[in-house]
Protein backbone atom coordinates (compact mmCIF):
# COMPACT_ATOMS: atom_id res chain seq x y z
CA UNK A 1 0.00 0.00 0.00
CA UNK A 2 2.87 2.22 1.23
CA UNK A 3 4.39 1.63 -2.06
CA UNK A 4 2.04 2.55 -3.80
CA UNK A 5 1.41 5.93 -2.25
CA UNK A 6 5.51 6.98 -2.46
CA UNK A 7 6.05 5.47 -5.94
CA UNK A 8 8.80 7.96 -6.75
CA UNK A 9 10.17 7.35 -3.27
CA UNK A 10 10.27 3.72 -3.99
CA UNK A 11 12.39 4.61 -7.15
CA UNK A 12 14.72 6.40 -5.74
CA UNK A 13 15.38 3.47 -3.29
CA UNK A 14 15.47 1.32 -5.94
CA UNK A 15 17.80 3.59 -8.04
CA UNK A 16 19.97 4.10 -4.88
CA UNK A 17 20.66 0.29 -4.88
CA UNK A 18 21.70 0.35 -8.85
CA UNK A 19 24.04 2.90 -8.27
CA UNK A 20 25.30 0.45 -5.58
CA UNK A 21 25.14 -2.38 -7.94
CA UNK A 22 27.19 -0.22 -10.68
CA UNK A 23 29.60 1.19 -8.21
CA UNK A 24 30.12 -2.47 -7.08
CA UNK A 25 31.04 -3.40 -10.67
CA UNK A 26 33.45 -0.65 -11.12
CA UNK A 27 35.26 -1.67 -8.26
CA UNK A 28 35.36 -5.31 -9.57
CA UNK A 29 36.41 -4.44 -12.82
CA UNK A 30 39.36 -2.13 -11.09
CA UNK A 31 40.85 -4.61 -9.23
CA UNK A 32 40.64 -6.99 -12.35
CA UNK A 33 42.54 -4.02 -14.68
CA UNK A 34 45.02 -3.55 -11.62
CA UNK A 35 45.80 -7.21 -11.00
CA UNK A 36 47.15 -7.21 -14.73
CA UNK A 37 50.20 -4.92 -13.82
CA UNK A 38 50.54 -6.79 -10.22
CA UNK A 39 50.81 -10.25 -11.95
CA UNK A 40 54.05 -11.99 -12.35
CA UNK A 41 55.17 -11.21 -15.89
CA UNK A 42 53.50 -7.38 -15.15
CA UNK A 43 52.36 -7.74 -19.07
CA UNK A 44 49.52 -5.91 -18.62
CA UNK A 45 47.87 -7.43 -21.38
CA UNK A 46 43.71 -6.92 -21.97
CA UNK A 47 44.77 -3.45 -19.11
CA UNK A 48 43.60 -0.95 -21.67
CA UNK A 49 40.45 -3.30 -22.31
CA UNK A 50 39.60 -3.55 -18.58
CA UNK A 51 40.39 0.04 -17.84
CA UNK A 52 37.89 1.06 -20.68
CA UNK A 53 35.76 -1.59 -18.98
CA UNK A 54 36.26 0.37 -16.04
CA UNK A 55 35.12 3.85 -17.55
CA UNK A 56 32.07 2.27 -18.48
CA UNK A 57 31.15 0.85 -15.84
CA UNK A 58 32.10 4.11 -13.95
CA UNK A 59 29.42 6.20 -16.51
CA UNK A 60 27.15 4.25 -15.82
CA UNK A 61 27.03 4.80 -12.13
CA UNK A 62 27.22 8.51 -13.37
CA UNK A 63 24.30 7.98 -15.30
CA UNK A 64 22.14 6.17 -12.49
CA UNK A 65 22.96 9.40 -10.17
CA UNK A 66 22.15 11.93 -12.82
CA UNK A 67 18.37 10.02 -12.63
CA UNK A 68 18.09 9.62 -8.74
CA UNK A 69 19.14 13.55 -8.81
CA UNK A 70 16.79 14.29 -11.52
CA UNK A 71 13.91 12.42 -9.89
CA UNK A 72 15.01 13.70 -6.38
CA UNK A 73 15.31 17.53 -8.11
CA UNK A 74 10.76 16.85 -8.74
CA UNK A 75 10.28 17.45 -5.59
CA UNK A 76 10.54 13.29 -4.37
CA UNK A 77 11.43 13.40 -0.71
CA UNK A 78 11.67 15.92 2.08
CA UNK A 79 14.41 18.63 1.29
CA UNK A 80 16.64 17.30 4.61
CA UNK A 81 16.36 13.88 2.98
CA UNK A 82 17.01 15.02 -0.99
CA UNK A 83 20.39 17.48 0.45
CA UNK A 84 21.40 14.40 2.46
CA UNK A 85 21.12 12.25 -0.50
CA UNK A 86 22.58 14.71 -2.86
CA UNK A 87 25.48 15.22 -0.82
CA UNK A 88 26.11 11.36 0.22
CA UNK A 89 26.27 10.48 -4.17
CA UNK A 90 28.44 13.25 -4.55
CA UNK A 91 30.46 11.81 -2.24
CA UNK A 92 30.18 8.29 -3.21
CA UNK A 93 31.56 9.36 -6.73
CA UNK A 94 34.58 10.06 -5.59
CA UNK A 95 35.42 6.92 -5.33
CA UNK A 96 34.97 5.76 -9.03
CA UNK A 97 36.96 8.60 -10.00
CA UNK A 98 39.46 7.77 -7.80
CA UNK A 99 40.12 3.97 -9.07
CA UNK A 100 39.63 5.57 -12.59
CA UNK A 101 42.53 8.05 -12.26
CA UNK A 102 45.06 5.50 -10.77
CA UNK A 103 44.52 3.18 -13.90
CA UNK A 104 44.72 6.54 -16.09
CA UNK A 105 47.95 7.35 -14.42
CA UNK A 106 49.58 3.71 -14.72
CA UNK A 107 48.09 3.69 -18.68
CA UNK A 108 48.93 7.51 -19.50
CA UNK A 109 52.40 7.21 -17.73
CA UNK A 110 53.37 4.37 -18.47
CA UNK A 111 53.65 3.49 -15.11
CA UNK A 112 55.38 -0.17 -14.51
CA UNK A 113 55.17 -1.14 -9.99
CA UNK A 114 57.84 -2.51 -8.82
CA UNK A 115 58.13 -6.30 -7.18
CA UNK A 116 58.39 -4.93 -3.48
CA UNK A 117 55.51 -2.46 -3.59
CA UNK A 118 53.08 -4.99 -5.00
CA UNK A 119 52.41 -7.02 -1.57
CA UNK A 120 51.52 -4.23 -0.23
CA UNK A 121 49.40 -2.29 -3.16
CA UNK A 122 47.46 -5.71 -3.21
CA UNK A 123 47.07 -4.97 0.92
CA UNK A 124 45.94 -1.44 0.50
CA UNK A 125 43.38 -2.34 -2.23
CA UNK A 126 41.71 -5.30 -0.81
CA UNK A 127 41.34 -3.35 2.68
CA UNK A 128 40.05 -0.16 0.76
CA UNK A 129 37.70 -2.48 -1.61
CA UNK A 130 36.54 -4.32 2.07
CA UNK A 131 35.38 -0.74 3.56
CA UNK A 132 33.80 0.19 -0.21
CA UNK A 133 31.71 -2.77 1.05
CA UNK A 134 30.91 -2.17 4.18
CA UNK A 135 29.65 1.28 3.02
CA UNK A 136 27.78 0.19 0.67
CA UNK A 137 26.10 -1.96 3.86
CA UNK A 138 25.52 1.67 5.65
CA UNK A 139 23.80 2.52 2.47
CA UNK A 140 21.67 -0.28 2.04
CA UNK A 141 20.95 -0.06 5.90
CA UNK A 142 19.60 3.67 5.53
CA UNK A 143 16.82 2.16 3.53
CA UNK A 144 16.10 -0.88 5.52
CA UNK A 145 16.59 -0.29 8.87
CA UNK A 146 19.21 -3.29 9.92
CA UNK A 147 20.73 -1.01 12.76
CA UNK A 148 24.04 -1.85 11.47
CA UNK A 149 25.23 1.98 10.87
CA UNK A 150 26.85 2.52 13.50
CA UNK A 151 28.79 -0.91 14.34
CA UNK A 152 30.29 -0.55 10.65
CA UNK A 153 31.31 3.14 11.44
CA UNK A 154 33.70 1.69 14.08
CA UNK A 155 35.03 -1.27 11.68
CA UNK A 156 35.60 1.13 8.54
CA UNK A 157 37.12 3.42 10.34
CA UNK A 158 39.81 0.26 11.44
CA UNK A 159 40.21 -0.80 7.77
CA UNK A 160 40.94 3.46 6.69
CA UNK A 161 43.71 3.00 9.66
CA UNK A 162 44.82 0.38 8.25
CA UNK A 163 45.13 1.82 4.43
CA UNK A 164 46.75 4.58 6.09
CA UNK A 165 49.39 2.36 7.53
CA UNK A 166 49.66 1.01 4.30
CA UNK A 167 49.87 3.95 2.26
CA UNK A 168 52.80 5.59 4.98
CA UNK A 169 55.09 2.04 4.65
CA UNK A 170 54.50 2.10 0.66
CA UNK A 171 55.61 5.64 0.27
CA UNK A 172 58.27 5.24 2.93
CA UNK A 173 59.45 2.06 0.73
CA UNK A 174 58.92 4.27 -2.65
CA UNK A 175 61.47 7.04 -0.82
CA UNK A 176 64.02 4.22 0.47
CA UNK A 177 64.37 2.36 -2.74
CA UNK A 178 66.75 3.09 -5.70
CA UNK A 179 64.43 4.04 -7.46
CA UNK A 180 64.92 7.42 -10.01
CA UNK A 181 63.65 10.74 -8.59
CA UNK A 182 60.63 10.74 -11.20
CA UNK A 183 59.54 7.12 -10.57
CA UNK A 184 59.22 7.94 -6.82
CA UNK A 185 57.25 10.59 -7.64
CA UNK A 186 54.69 8.87 -9.49
CA UNK A 187 54.59 5.68 -7.69
CA UNK A 188 53.65 8.13 -4.70
CA UNK A 189 50.87 10.14 -6.58
CA UNK A 190 49.45 6.31 -7.77
CA UNK A 191 49.60 5.49 -3.64
CA UNK A 192 48.33 8.79 -2.82
CA UNK A 193 45.46 7.96 -4.86
CA UNK A 194 45.09 4.36 -3.61
CA UNK A 195 44.83 5.87 0.29
CA UNK A 196 42.17 8.61 -0.65
CA UNK A 197 39.61 5.67 -1.42
CA UNK A 198 39.63 4.26 1.98
CA UNK A 199 39.73 8.04 3.09
CA UNK A 200 36.57 8.63 1.12
CA UNK A 201 34.88 5.84 2.38
CA UNK A 202 35.46 6.76 5.84
CA UNK A 203 34.36 10.28 5.45
CA UNK A 204 30.63 8.70 3.97
CA UNK A 205 30.63 6.17 6.64
CA UNK A 206 30.40 9.23 9.01
CA UNK A 207 28.41 10.79 6.95
CA UNK A 208 25.99 8.04 6.50
CA UNK A 209 25.80 7.88 10.19
CA UNK A 210 24.84 11.82 10.85
CA UNK A 211 21.92 10.95 8.35
CA UNK A 212 20.85 8.12 10.28
CA UNK A 213 20.84 10.33 14.09
CA UNK A 214 19.50 12.88 12.25
CA UNK A 215 16.50 10.84 11.64
CA UNK A 216 15.52 10.45 15.32
CA UNK A 217 13.83 13.25 17.02
CA UNK B 1 -25.12 43.45 -0.79
CA UNK B 2 -22.29 46.28 -1.36
CA UNK B 3 -22.40 46.03 2.40
CA UNK B 4 -21.57 42.34 2.49
CA UNK B 5 -18.33 43.63 0.69
CA UNK B 6 -16.88 44.74 3.86
CA UNK B 7 -17.29 40.95 5.65
CA UNK B 8 -15.91 39.67 2.31
CA UNK B 9 -12.68 42.10 2.61
CA UNK B 10 -12.04 41.01 5.61
CA UNK B 11 -12.18 37.45 5.11
CA UNK B 12 -9.69 37.98 2.30
CA UNK B 13 -7.43 39.81 4.47
CA UNK B 14 -7.81 37.39 7.23
CA UNK B 15 -6.79 34.39 4.83
CA UNK B 16 -3.78 36.52 3.11
CA UNK B 17 -2.63 36.64 6.87
CA UNK B 18 -3.25 33.39 8.11
CA UNK B 19 -2.63 31.58 5.18
CA UNK B 20 1.11 30.81 6.58
CA UNK B 21 -0.03 29.24 9.33
CA UNK B 22 -1.83 25.95 7.91
CA UNK B 23 0.55 26.11 4.87
CA UNK B 24 3.55 27.08 5.55
CA UNK B 25 5.22 24.38 6.32
CA UNK B 26 4.14 22.51 3.17
CA UNK B 27 5.32 25.49 1.10
CA UNK B 28 8.79 26.17 2.63
CA UNK B 29 9.75 22.42 2.60
CA UNK B 30 8.66 22.15 -1.64
CA UNK B 31 6.46 19.61 -0.68
CA UNK B 32 3.28 21.42 -2.36
CA UNK B 33 3.14 24.23 -4.53
CA UNK B 34 1.90 27.55 -2.93
CA UNK B 35 -1.31 26.69 -5.72
CA UNK B 36 -1.61 23.74 -5.01
CA UNK B 37 -1.95 24.00 -1.27
CA UNK B 38 -3.79 27.02 -0.93
CA UNK B 39 -6.47 25.25 -2.76
CA UNK B 40 -6.47 22.36 -0.80
CA UNK B 41 -6.65 25.34 2.05
CA UNK B 42 -9.31 26.62 0.67
CA UNK B 43 -11.65 23.55 0.48
CA UNK B 44 -10.67 22.74 4.48
CA UNK B 45 -11.30 26.32 5.54
CA UNK B 46 -14.34 26.21 4.34
CA UNK B 47 -15.71 22.70 5.01
CA UNK B 48 -14.43 24.09 8.52
CA UNK B 49 -16.99 27.37 8.53
CA UNK B 50 -20.09 25.73 7.48
CA UNK B 51 -20.19 22.46 9.55
CA UNK B 52 -18.21 23.98 12.76
CA UNK B 53 -18.33 27.73 12.31
CA UNK B 54 -21.38 28.72 14.20
CA UNK B 55 -20.80 28.84 18.25
CA UNK B 56 -18.29 31.32 17.20
CA UNK B 57 -20.49 33.45 15.64
CA UNK B 58 -22.81 33.50 18.25
CA UNK B 59 -20.07 34.45 20.36
CA UNK B 60 -19.33 37.03 18.61
CA UNK B 61 -22.26 38.66 17.33
CA UNK B 62 -23.55 38.91 20.79
CA UNK B 63 -20.41 40.93 22.21
CA UNK B 64 -22.50 44.35 20.38
CA UNK B 65 -25.13 45.33 19.24
CA UNK B 66 -24.88 46.82 15.92
CA UNK B 67 -26.38 48.05 12.57
CA UNK B 68 -25.49 47.92 8.91
CA UNK B 69 -23.52 50.79 8.70
CA UNK B 70 -21.66 49.69 12.02
CA UNK B 71 -20.87 46.39 11.23
CA UNK B 72 -19.32 47.32 7.42
CA UNK B 73 -17.18 50.05 8.93
CA UNK B 74 -15.81 47.53 12.03
CA UNK B 75 -15.18 44.91 9.33
CA UNK B 76 -13.33 47.41 7.07
CA UNK B 77 -11.43 48.65 9.99
CA UNK B 78 -10.35 45.32 11.17
CA UNK B 79 -9.74 44.54 7.27
CA UNK B 80 -7.52 47.34 6.71
CA UNK B 81 -5.60 46.93 9.75
CA UNK B 82 -4.83 43.25 9.00
CA UNK B 83 -3.76 43.73 5.80
CA UNK B 84 -1.66 46.59 7.01
CA UNK B 85 -0.02 44.29 8.97
CA UNK B 86 0.62 41.28 6.00
CA UNK B 87 2.22 44.15 3.91
CA UNK B 88 4.68 44.10 6.79
CA UNK B 89 4.84 40.19 6.75
CA UNK B 90 3.55 39.92 10.68
CA UNK B 91 1.28 37.01 11.69
CA UNK B 92 -1.34 39.00 13.23
CA UNK B 93 -4.65 37.66 14.99
CA UNK B 94 -7.78 39.06 12.87
CA UNK B 95 -9.52 38.08 16.13
CA UNK B 96 -8.15 41.21 17.56
CA UNK B 97 -8.63 43.15 14.86
CA UNK B 98 -12.24 42.57 14.87
CA UNK B 99 -12.74 43.13 18.42
CA UNK B 100 -10.70 46.23 18.21
CA UNK B 101 -12.66 47.68 15.55
CA UNK B 102 -16.07 46.48 16.91
CA UNK B 103 -14.63 48.09 20.72
CA UNK B 104 -13.83 51.07 18.49
CA UNK B 105 -17.13 51.39 17.34
CA UNK B 106 -18.55 50.20 20.91
CA UNK B 107 -16.66 53.28 22.23
CA UNK B 108 -17.86 55.67 19.81
CA UNK B 109 -21.54 54.65 20.62
CA UNK B 110 -20.57 53.88 24.38
CA UNK B 111 -22.52 50.40 23.78
CA UNK B 112 -19.45 48.21 24.88
CA UNK B 113 -20.62 44.39 26.16
CA UNK B 114 -18.17 44.07 28.95
CA UNK B 115 -19.20 40.72 30.17
CA UNK B 116 -18.35 38.72 26.58
CA UNK B 117 -15.28 40.41 26.30
CA UNK B 118 -13.86 38.96 29.40
CA UNK B 119 -13.83 35.35 27.69
CA UNK B 120 -12.24 36.32 24.44
CA UNK B 121 -8.94 38.27 26.40
CA UNK B 122 -8.69 35.30 28.46
CA UNK B 123 -8.50 33.19 25.57
CA UNK B 124 -6.41 35.41 23.59
CA UNK B 125 -4.02 35.07 26.27
CA UNK B 126 -4.74 31.21 26.82
CA UNK B 127 -4.03 30.91 22.74
CA UNK B 128 -0.18 31.22 22.52
CA UNK B 129 0.55 29.27 25.72
CA UNK B 130 -1.84 26.68 24.66
CA UNK B 131 -0.24 26.63 21.45
CA UNK B 132 3.15 26.26 23.24
CA UNK B 133 1.69 23.48 25.81
CA UNK B 134 0.12 21.99 23.15
CA UNK B 135 3.47 21.75 20.64
CA UNK B 136 5.57 20.47 23.38
CA UNK B 137 3.16 17.93 24.68
CA UNK B 138 2.53 16.05 21.10
CA UNK B 139 6.36 16.75 20.58
CA UNK B 140 7.05 14.27 23.65
CA UNK B 141 4.70 11.72 22.37
CA UNK B 142 5.27 12.14 18.96
CA UNK B 143 9.39 11.94 19.46
CA UNK B 144 8.65 8.84 21.17
CA UNK B 145 6.77 7.28 18.72
CA UNK B 146 8.61 8.03 16.41
CA UNK B 147 12.21 7.02 17.89
CA UNK B 148 10.38 3.97 18.73
CA UNK B 149 9.08 2.21 15.57
CA UNK B 150 12.62 3.91 13.93
CA UNK B 151 11.10 4.06 10.10
CA UNK B 152 13.88 3.59 7.70
CA UNK B 153 14.14 6.65 5.07
CA UNK B 154 11.83 6.30 2.92
CA UNK B 155 8.88 5.68 4.96
CA UNK B 156 9.95 8.42 7.36
CA UNK B 157 9.77 10.90 4.72
CA UNK B 158 6.47 9.75 3.82
CA UNK B 159 5.02 9.56 7.43
CA UNK B 160 5.98 13.26 7.70
CA UNK B 161 4.91 14.59 4.18
CA UNK B 162 1.35 12.84 5.20
CA UNK B 163 1.98 13.88 8.54
CA UNK B 164 2.69 17.45 7.58
CA UNK B 165 -0.17 17.83 4.39
CA UNK B 166 -3.24 16.35 7.13
CA UNK B 167 -1.95 18.63 9.98
CA UNK B 168 -2.03 21.42 7.15
CA UNK B 169 -5.34 20.81 6.27
CA UNK B 170 -6.96 20.11 10.04
CA UNK B 171 -5.49 23.83 10.65
CA UNK B 172 -7.14 24.93 7.74
CA UNK B 173 -10.58 23.25 9.13
CA UNK B 174 -9.99 24.83 12.52
CA UNK B 175 -9.42 27.95 10.77
CA UNK B 176 -11.93 28.21 8.71
CA UNK B 177 -14.79 26.31 11.88
CA UNK B 178 -12.67 29.13 14.55
CA UNK B 179 -12.10 32.12 12.32
CA UNK B 180 -15.08 32.70 10.44
CA UNK B 181 -16.65 34.27 13.29
CA UNK B 182 -14.67 37.45 12.80
CA UNK B 183 -15.68 37.64 9.34
CA UNK B 184 -19.53 37.52 9.25
CA UNK B 185 -20.80 37.68 12.91
CA UNK B 186 -21.31 41.37 12.90
CA UNK B 187 -23.21 40.86 9.84
CA UNK B 188 -25.12 38.17 11.76
CA UNK B 189 -25.37 40.32 14.85
CA UNK B 190 -27.11 43.01 12.49
CA UNK B 191 -29.65 40.48 11.13
CA UNK B 192 -28.27 41.48 7.90
CA UNK B 193 -27.34 37.46 6.94
CA UNK B 194 -28.79 34.27 8.21
CA UNK B 195 -26.48 31.78 10.08
CA UNK B 196 -26.18 29.83 6.87
CA UNK B 197 -25.16 32.36 3.98
CA UNK B 198 -22.71 34.02 6.98
CA UNK B 199 -20.63 31.16 7.20
CA UNK B 200 -21.11 30.27 3.38
CA UNK B 201 -19.54 33.66 2.56
CA UNK B 202 -17.47 33.75 5.30
CA UNK B 203 -15.93 30.30 4.40
CA UNK B 204 -15.27 31.44 1.12
CA UNK B 205 -13.44 34.67 1.49
CA UNK B 206 -11.08 33.30 4.13
CA UNK B 207 -10.29 31.12 0.81
CA UNK B 208 -10.01 33.83 -1.46
CA UNK B 209 -7.33 35.17 0.66
CA UNK B 210 -5.29 32.46 1.24
CA UNK B 211 -5.35 31.58 -2.18
CA UNK B 212 -4.78 35.49 -3.94
CA UNK B 213 -2.86 37.21 -1.38
CA UNK B 214 -1.47 33.76 1.09
CA UNK B 215 2.40 34.41 0.49
CA UNK B 216 3.93 37.82 2.20
CA UNK B 217 3.78 36.10 5.95
CA UNK B 218 4.30 33.03 4.54
CA UNK B 219 8.28 32.81 5.57
CA UNK B 220 7.68 34.48 9.22
CA UNK B 221 6.64 32.01 10.93
CA UNK B 222 8.15 29.31 8.72
CA UNK B 223 11.97 30.13 8.74
CA UNK B 224 12.29 33.73 9.98
CA UNK B 225 11.83 32.99 13.69
CA UNK B 226 12.61 29.35 14.34
CA UNK B 227 14.76 27.50 11.59
CA UNK B 228 11.93 24.48 11.66
CA UNK B 229 13.09 20.90 10.39
CA UNK B 230 10.06 18.37 8.83
CA UNK B 231 9.30 16.86 12.28
CA UNK B 232 9.23 20.03 14.01
CA UNK B 233 6.96 21.80 11.30
CA UNK B 234 4.25 18.96 11.37
CA UNK B 235 4.61 18.96 15.62
CA UNK B 236 3.69 22.68 15.12
CA UNK B 237 0.92 22.14 12.77
CA UNK B 238 -0.79 19.49 14.73
CA UNK B 239 -0.49 21.48 18.26
CA UNK B 240 -1.61 25.03 16.52
CA UNK B 241 -4.91 23.04 14.43
CA UNK B 242 -5.52 21.42 18.24
CA UNK B 243 -5.52 24.42 19.76
CA UNK B 244 -7.75 26.50 17.63
CA UNK B 245 -10.12 23.68 17.23
CA UNK B 246 -10.02 23.12 21.32
CA UNK B 247 -11.34 27.33 21.21
CA UNK B 248 -13.74 26.26 18.47
CA UNK B 249 -15.60 24.04 20.94
CA UNK B 250 -15.51 26.93 23.52
CA UNK B 251 -16.84 29.14 21.04
CA UNK B 252 -14.58 31.53 21.29
CA UNK B 253 -12.67 32.74 17.65
CA UNK B 254 -8.94 32.89 18.69
CA UNK B 255 -5.91 33.73 16.36
CA UNK B 256 -4.34 30.94 14.63
CA UNK B 257 -1.32 33.42 13.91
CA UNK B 258 -1.00 33.83 17.79
CA UNK B 259 -1.62 29.63 18.37
CA UNK B 260 1.35 28.59 15.05
CA UNK B 261 3.32 31.62 16.81
CA UNK B 262 3.30 29.71 20.37
CA UNK B 263 3.52 26.20 18.92
CA UNK B 264 6.85 27.46 17.20
CA UNK B 265 8.11 28.68 20.45
CA UNK B 266 7.00 25.89 22.59
CA UNK B 267 9.22 23.82 20.11
CA UNK B 268 12.59 26.90 20.15
CA UNK B 269 11.94 26.92 23.95
CA UNK B 270 12.12 22.29 23.55
CA UNK B 271 15.26 23.03 21.44
CA UNK B 272 17.05 25.82 23.04
CA UNK B 273 15.96 29.39 23.30
CA UNK B 274 18.92 30.41 20.95
CA UNK B 275 17.35 29.12 18.43
CA UNK B 276 14.63 31.75 18.16
CA UNK B 277 14.98 34.81 16.69
CA UNK B 278 14.46 37.53 18.94
CA UNK B 279 14.17 40.64 16.59
CA UNK B 280 11.26 38.57 14.61
CA UNK B 281 9.76 37.83 17.71
CA UNK B 282 9.85 41.37 19.14
CA UNK B 283 8.30 42.28 15.36
CA UNK B 284 5.53 39.55 15.89
CA UNK B 285 4.68 40.76 19.67
CA UNK B 286 4.88 44.50 18.40
CA UNK B 287 2.33 43.55 15.49
CA UNK B 288 -0.01 41.95 18.22
CA UNK B 289 -0.27 44.78 20.23
CA UNK B 290 -0.65 47.47 17.30
CA UNK B 291 -3.62 45.20 15.81
CA UNK B 292 -6.29 45.74 17.53
CA UNK B 293 -5.24 49.44 18.72
CA UNK B 294 -5.13 50.46 14.75
CA UNK B 295 -8.15 48.57 13.82
CA UNK B 296 -10.26 50.26 16.87
CA UNK B 297 -8.75 53.65 15.87
CA UNK B 298 -9.73 53.16 12.00
CA UNK B 299 -12.87 52.15 12.70
CA UNK B 300 -13.74 54.95 15.45
CA UNK B 301 -12.38 57.29 12.70
CA UNK B 302 -14.57 56.30 10.33
CA UNK B 303 -17.44 56.05 13.42
CA UNK B 304 -16.93 59.57 13.41
CA UNK B 305 -17.48 59.89 9.45
CA UNK B 306 -20.33 58.38 8.89
CA UNK B 307 -22.68 57.77 11.98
Amino acid sequence: MLRIIFKKQHQVQVLIMKYLQALKMTQESFVLALEMCLGDDKACVDFDVLTDETHRFESHADDVREEIKTLMYGKILLPESREDLMRLLDGIDHIPRYMEIVLNIIKTQRLAIPDFLVGDIRELVSASLEACGLMSLQVEDLFKRKGRIKELVSVIDLKESQCDKIERRLISSIFDSNLDGFQKMQLKELVIYLGDISDQVDIISKQINIMNLKRRV
Amino acid sequence: MFSLMGGVFLGWALGANDASNVIGPAVSTKMLRFRTAAAVAALFVLAGALLQGSSGVHTLSGLTGMGLTRAVISSVAAAAAVTIMTILRLPVSSSQAVVGAILGIGFFNRQVNFSGLGKVVVCWVGTPVGGAIAAVLVYKVVAFLYNRVNLPMVPSDGFLRIGILAAGAYGAYALGANNVANVTAVFVGAEHLSMTLALLVGGLSIGLGIVTFGRPVMNTVGSRLVQLDSFSAFVVLLAEALTVHFYTFMGVPVSTSQAIVGAVLGIGLLKGTSTVSRKTLIGILFGWFLTPVVAGCISLAGAAIYL
